[in-house]
């Protein structure tokens, strides 16, 4: 694989996008990047801004409101770079299926702005940290 | 120094000094990792960080100003560099010259410099504020650096060149400790550690200075971040703790100085919280320029009436 | 005051309520007409000293309501004011907003969400929907089952789960 993956799946900068979320996931992300969890030894940072990052934690259903936002930060991503839908709402709408504010899953919107995204699915309503690490963990190892 | 020598020290001192620098802010990270009782990351993951970034794409705002965007990370780790060659010759080859302590001064201020530039020509509302932070930080911290130096070249009898003052250690005496302590201080603002890492980390969420740089420019940042760690920290040696040897006793005796310097700024950085703009303005300009004004008063005394311990 | 002494003083305005409830300790309701719910909510929060809490809209079958959600700090207790509006068709009720700018957001985004109208509201404008949401559309109301999307059962075939 071309060493730019290779460098990519070695230091991971993650940065947290809310896309609609009733915080639940959001709470567990934060969680995530706690010293007790200690991603610090993938190579896993979490980053302030989007032009550092290589991952996107995306929570929430996309709604209407927030697809807007959602693709303009994806454009602002440097590529390469992969996003985590991270909960049952970002994977396919969860509960809000059908509803009035939806704009469609995360991987929908994304995959209008960018067709060859890649993109990775963390399932839960939220996930555990440690289900989170090991999605993330299984992602990278596949890429 | 013979040829070959010489030829090794120019091939070998930039990379070298970039790769040591990497190596000691990977130490930064294991040690914090420790001390939060957490294992870190591996020993090559800032080589990984700049591996990765060095293939992310450059993105840049539309209404940046591109010269000065692209400049500016040059511009910091070229100055840093040509620092580090400086005290290199000064320790390897004692190659010192009168006045090269102002040449160095000078320089520590091209990377601070460097960052204003670079993150004010980013054009976003989160890079200006950090900018203006930036800039009374800097404001704050230069003057109380250069009066701490002021200090030990006064106690050395008003010696300008860099060799000699490594001769002695004015730590052991109270003027020539209490500006170590202000310079360690000032040493930890301008690495950008906490607690006065405002302007980078400062919008947790925002990233601050560097928000819009992205690729192998910030690359280059990390690379000048990882340079000043091991120039400043030798350079606080030199002036403060008597300098480091080239073989045999005083080489490890150096050594372990700057592995004392770098350890208390590890510490100084896990067990304190970040300040505010104006708590870090008055700490600088009240408590420490009264702490060196008392110093200087001291180092005077000292030096007139010949008594070394003040 | 302990609760005697609040049932007291909330039966001085009995003439404007339909009924008072009490569904349990610390819940009690206040039943009353729209046109009425301006001038209880006043007398809760200034005379009684209530704090306000939250406001909520419901679209029963048959009317509207509004639930005006006070708190009683000393004692722990929620007083809730139920207010019907009986038009369907135009539903309006006088806004507390001026007395009581806490409430200014809350009555936007009934209004959006269920197209009741505050009179006197100080910026009835759009809170929550979308912003290209076509006027006049309350996405809460009864009528508006779906958005159009069939309530389907099928798994997003694309989603590869592991």
């Amino acid at each position: 694989m071309s060493w730019k993956i290779w460098a990519l799946k070695k230091s991971p900068w993650v940065f947290h996008v809310n896309a609609g979320a009733c915080n639940n996931c959001d709470i567990e992300i934060v969680d995530l990047l706690t010293p007790k969890f200690d991603v610090e030894r993938f190579g896993i940072k979490l980053v302030g801004s989007p032009r550092h990052a290589d991952a996107l934690l995306v929570t929430g259903v996309g709604t209407k409101q927030a697809a807007i936002r959602l693709r303009e930060v994806y454009r602002q991503t440097a590529k390469p770079c992969v996003v985590f839908c991270i909960g049952a709402c970002a994977c396919g709408t969860g509960i809000f299926e059908g509803a009035y504010h939806v704009a469609g899953p995360v991987d929908k919107i994304i995959k209008e702005e960018d067709p060859n995204a890649i993109i990775a699915y963390v399932p839960g309503c939220p996930p555990k940290p440690e289900a989170m690490i090991s999605g993330v963990v299984k992602a990278l190892s596949v890429l | 120094m013979s040829v070959p020598l010489n030829v090794l020290f120019w091939v070998v001192v930039i990379p070298g000094t970039i790769v040591l620098g990497l190596v000691a802010s990977w130490i930064v990270r294991k040690v914090s990792a420790l001390v939060q009782y957490r294992v870190g990351p591996p020993i090559f993951q800032p080589f990984y960080d700049v591996a990765k970034l060095m293939g992310k794409e450059i993105l840049i705002p539309e209404q940046a100003q591109q010269t000065v965007f692209m400049a500016a990370p040059l511009v910091g780790l070229a100055g840093l560099l040509l620092l580090s060659i400086m005290l290199w010759r000064i320790t390897i080859t004692g190659t010192a010259y009168l006045g090269d302590i102002v040449v160095a001064i000078y320089l520590m201020v091209l990377p601070s410099l460097a960052l204003i530039l670079g993150s004010s020509a980013s054009a976003s509302p989160h890079a200006a504020v950090g900018t203006s932070r930036e800039m009374k930080l800097i404001m704050s911290y230069e003057l109380p650096l250069v009066l701490a130096f002021i200090v030990v070249i006064i106690k050395t009898g008003g010696q300008l060149s860099l060799a000699a003052i490594a001769e002695r250690a004015p730590i052991f005496s109270i003027s020539g400790f209490l500006a170590f302590l202000v310079a360690l201080l000032c040493v930890q603002a301008k690495l950008g550690f906490v607690p006065f890492d405002i302007a980078e980390a400062e919008t947790e969420l925002g990233s601050g200075v560097l928000m819009e740089y992205s690729g192998a420019l910030l690359a280059l940042w990390k690379l000048s971040q990882a340079t000043m760690l091991v120039v400043l920290p030798l350079f606080l040696v030199m002036v403060f703790l008597g300098g480091f040897g080239t073989a045999g006793w005083p080489l490890l005796w150096g050594i372990g100085k700057y592995v004392l310097m770098l350890v208390l700024v590890i510490l100084i950085k896990n067990t304190n919280p970040r300040m505010r703009i104006d708590q870090a303005m008055k700490f600088f300009w009240v408590y420490c320029g009264l702490t060196l004004a008392f110093a200087i008063t001291l180092a005077t005394i000292g030096n007139y009436c010949g008594i070394g311990w003040l | 005051m302990n609760q005697e002494q609040l049932n007291t003083k909330l039966a001085q305005i009995k003439d404007k309520l339909i009924a008072i409830e009490q569904k349990s300790d610390n819940r009690i309701f206040l039943l009353c007409e729209a046109e009425n719910a301006y001038d209880v909510n006043k007398f809760l929060f200034e005379d009684v000293g209530c704090r306000f809490a939250i406001a909520t809209g419901i679209d029963s079958e048959h009317c509207f309501e509004v639930l005006y959600h006070f708190s009683y700090d000393q004692l722990g207790c929620v007083i809730t004011v139920k207010a019907f509006i009986r038009d369907r068709q135009n539903p309006a009720i006088e806004s507390i907003t001026p007395f009581l700018p806490a409430a200014e957001w809350i009555e936007r985004e009934i209004h959006d969400i269920l197209g009741i109208d505050f009179r006197n509201h100080p910026n009835l404008k759009r809170l929550i929907l979308f912003d290209d949401w076509p006027q006049g559309v309350y996405p809460l109301r009864k009528e508006i089952r779906t958005s159009g999307a069939p309530a389907s059962r099928e798994p997003n075939q694309d989603a590869g789960y592991q």
